[in-house]
């Protein structure tokens, strides 16, 4: 095979069995790999009704064709399973450069299934495979344990891990790559630490070939040029970072400030990409094969927030700041930090500590609860010491580990917290920008950003500028994204290449890459075939149109200042018209038309009756 | 004069675009043994710096090379290992005090910069210009000049 | 007129906002005695071949490319908002 390598390695932890066995191409070919090829081996081996937590539950890591080969910024892999926070289908995106060693190492995707009978860590070199004890690792940092796995391995092995909030099975804890990468969402972390697995460690001389070579090269040349000639991807990135988007979204009235209590927050240059680039940016930084180095390696010499390491990016501000009505730079870095060193998603932490400040600001949390920490929003201390208690399992911090849905469940209010499918809902507000609220509601995994990025047209004009406020054409729209962005993720590219590039120049890569002949019809076919897939799964799991939805205060309560101010959501307006598109009937289940259309007949029958 | 490899660390992320030009280059595949040159990254510090043979004008790998398969082209001054005379002593390995000739198990061979012919693949493809192909008279030019500015800065009123 | 400068125009400028005498009446007169006043620079960030393309220019909030680009109108107490296309994510 060529992209892919053609080998999937499958580990029993209950039984310490390694195995090596053939990925079959007609499903390569069908899924692409990453996101696509993860979420079909999770569809067909794990019964979706399953505990996450349960050793049942199977954790995939899976890289792309284009992972390991200079396809620009095509360095990714991604982490698939049921996930702990929402009880849905997770895909955790990453970059750094693990997802490529992997491949180098000699594998596509490694399937983890079972449970150790005490701390393990995977060791893989050139196609070798093994289990060695990890209880001396058990309780380590993210940092430290790359060092030590490092030390007892290869000096040049890739680690990707858990720190001790996967090892605490925070329900939001994530997997770490490169120290500083996370596979964040959705609580991957905290599935591997139920499998008592804390890290693996990849290395390898292995190669990565191409169908046709000069074909590959003249298309990267060309995705290269595309890339670098767009202002964000070829420049602006690479100066500010992510966390640019904090004024952008401020101005446009859409950043979500206090728990989503507005949308505008007046002191939020303070902790903007301006602000980051010239308080405690060191450089920039990126992934394997990457060309747009949006990664910012950072340092907070303040001594109250002293640390070093990597971000915060736009959400990780905003949740850490202006969500929680913080507006000091350097609290917020070290509470991004603190995520990265424990194994923390950094979104659903911040938006939990937004949460438990309103209950607080309500009356409903007391000090007495808090154990005397006085979580006001706008108190930076009290949001550094929230997030450090939940990564150590301290105190409140137990509490606040189980995310935001649960938290104000516990204090009767669960409409307090601003999730859907219990994943706390990124750094754009749907009253503001109406495409985005319907991405939220109907991504399979739960609220994210990156499953259909409709802030690129409806905020920053890019490809073309739409209307944020209309909701005509809107869930065609985020369709669109949503096929593409599947597709995109299965190929292991960067979703910042499509500040450039489409799906015409992905297909392309993809089929000089692989020497499958892939049209762009076949490419966004694909990742229409990935989304219903999640579907099913999902549908089989219990999850259901109610599901599809978004909190009452946005539906419901309008913005209160800013360029948006009055708007609400109008999401059930489109939601209709979203399931008819989608080929879904009224309940939002895929039709037989529909899946017959995409070759998934027999996954229909194994998510069982649907209607 | 001349052309070189001009390496600023401080522009490098970590890429490898580098390191994969140059194995597309030499070998049509994406393996990193295969690369000329290597990444070396320092992720608690984020820090990364590209490496390759710097055709030192007095190379240690030329007078330990008895079949004189290592020699110094007279026209371009550049260090430049012939294959066909090669034994695979790996002298020059040994020899290299920055480390910068290899010994390929894979392809069996002794790797080593040869600067693609005058049109180094891994200075086209850097995206930060963390590695430039440069005239070896000016090179350092922009780096002073860089450094000069915060003279200029650090005495404006 | 109140205009307000974000990520690389702050470089150019060399002010994160500034006061503008009530003269101009619509955008684009405004943005060319902003190019007379800045250069070259300037305009690359904000203008891609004389026309507005990824730029944000907001006036009291609202993106003007959602009402008449370039002859948007301006009025003497207006805000005006200008990022040059860098971010995303």
């Amino acid at each position: 095979m060529h992209g892919w390598i053609g080998t999937i390695l499958r580990v029993n932890l209950t039984t310490g069995s390694v195995s090596r066995e053939p990925l079959d191409p007609a499903m390569a070919k069908a899924y692409i790999g990453a996101r696509g090829l993860g979420t079909k081996v999770l569809f067909d081996e794990v019964d979706a009704r399953v505990d996450p937590l349960a050793p049942e539950n199977k954790l995939i890591f899976v890289s792309g064709p284009l992972t390991g080969t200079y396809a620009p910024s095509g360095g990714r892999y991604e982490v698939v399973t049921k996930g702990a926070l929402t009880g849905a289908i997770a895909a955790a995106n990453s970059g750094g450069t693990w997802g490529p060693a992997l491949k180098y190492a000699g594998y596509d995707l490694v399937i983890l299934e079972g449970k150790a009978a005490h701390p393990v860590y995977l060791w893989i070199k050139d196609g070798a495979a093994e289990l060695r004890n990890a209880t001396h690792l058990w309780g380590k940092t993210v940092p430290d344990t790359t060092d030590a796995v490092r030390a007892e391995t290869d000096e040049d092995a890739k680690v990707a891990c858990i720190g001790p909030a996967g090892e605490h099975q925070v329900l939001f804890a994530c997997i770490m790559n490169d120290m500083h990468r996370s596979a964040g969402r959705s609580g991957v972390g905290a599935v591997m630490g139920s499998k008592n697995l804390k890290a693996i460690a990849v290395v390898g001389g292995g190669t990565v070939t191409c169908a046709d070579t000069d074909a590959f090269a003249s298309a990267v040349m060309q995705v290269r040029e595309k890339i670098l000639a767009h202002p964000v991807g070829g420049t602006g990135l690479r100066l500010y970072g992510t966390d640019v988007l904090v004024n952008i979204l401020n101005q446009i009235g859409g950043h979500p400030t206090r728990n989503f209590q507005d949308g505008y927050f007046p002191t939020a240059d303070k902790i903007g990409g301006e602000s980051l680039s010239a308080k405690v940016l060191q450089r920039p930084k990126g992934c394997f094969a990457c060309i747009i180095s949006c990664g910012r390696v950072t340092k907070v010499s303040h001594p109250k927030y002293a640390g070093e390491g990597e971000g915060p990016e736009y959400e990780t501000a905003w949740g850490f700041g202006s969500d929680c009505g913080v507006d000091d730079l350097d609290a917020v870095t070290k509470a991004n930090y603190y995520c990265n060193e424990y194994g923390l998603d950094t979104i659903t932490m911040g938006a939990t500590v937004a949460c438990a400040m309103e209950l607080y600001e309500r009356g409903l949390i007391t000090p007495k609860d808090t154990g005397g920490l006085a979580l006001e929003f706008g108190n930076a201390e009290a949001m550094v010491e929230a997030t450090r208690l939940t990564a150590q399992g301290d105190g409140f911090g137990q509490k606040l580990a189980l995310g935001s849905y649960r938290l104000a469940a516990a204090y009767g209010h669960p409409e307090l917290s601003m999730t859907v499918k219990k994943q706390e809902m990124p750094a754009y507000d749907p009253r503001a920008i109406q495409g985005i609220g319907l991405n939220y509601a109907t991504a399979n995994c739960g609220a994210a950003h990156v499953r259909g990025y409709t802030i690129s047209p409806e905020v920053l004009g890019t490809p073309i500028k739409v209307n944020k406020d209309a909701i005509e054409g809107k869930p065609e729209l985020v369709i669109q994204f949503q096929n593409l962005t599947a597709a995109l993720d299965a190929s292991g590219a960067c979703l910042f290449t499509t500040f450039g590039i489409g799906a015409d120049e992905l297909a392309a890569l993809l089929s000089a890459a692989t020497g499958v002949e892939y049209s762009t019809a076949d490419f966004l076919k694909c990742g229409d075939r990935i989304w219903n897939l999640e579907r099913l799964f999902n549908l089989k799991a219990g999850l259901n149109a109610k599901d599809d939805s978004l909190p009452p205060r946005i539906l419901e309560e309008p913005l209160k200042s800013g360029a948006s101010k009055g708007s609400v959501s109008r999401f059930p307006e489109m939601l209709p018209t979203y399931y008819q598109l989608r080929g879904w009937d009224a309940a939002g289940v895929p039709t037989p038309a529909k899946l017959q259309a995409l070759g998934l007949v027999a996954e229909r029958a194994v998510s069982g009756s649907l209607a | 004069m001349g052309k070189m490899l001009m390496i600023q660390a401080d522009k490098c992320t970590g890429c490898h675009n580098c390191a994969l030009a140059c194995s597309m280059t030499h070998e049509q595949s994406f393996r990193l043994p295969a690369a000329r040159l290597h990444v070396y990254t320092w992720e608690r510090e984020g820090f990364s710096v590209p490496m390759m043979c710097q055709h030192c004008s007095d190379a240690p790998c030329i007078p330990v090379c008895t079949p004189h398969a290592m020699t110094r082209d007279p026209v371009t001054g550049w260090v430049t290992l012939d294959q066909a005379k090669c034994i695979g002593c790996k002298m020059c390995v040994l020899a290299c005090p920055f480390g910068n000739a290899a010994w390929d198990a894979v392809s069996n061979k002794i790797l080593k910069c040869d600067y693609c012919g005058g049109d180094p693949a891994c200075a086209t493809f850097c995206p930060t210009h963390a590695i430039e192909w440069v005239d070896d008279v000016v090179a350092t030019r922009a780096r002073k000049r860089a450094f000069a500015a915060k003279f200029k800065m650090a005495f404006a009123e | 007129m109140k205009i307000r400068y974000f990520a690389t125009l702050r470089d150019v400028t060399h002010k994160t906002e500034e006061d503008c005498a009530p003269g101009a009446v619509t955008v684009g007169d405004l943005l060319r005695d902003l190019v007379g006043r800045y250069g070259h620079t300037f305009e690359q960030l904000v203008l891609e071949n004389g026309k507005l393309r990824f730029a944000l220019v907001l006036v009291n909030g609202q993106d003007v490319r959602e009402q008449q680009g370039l002859q948007t109108p301006l009025a003497p107490d207006d805000t005006v908002v200008m990022i040059p296309p860098v971010g995303g994510g």
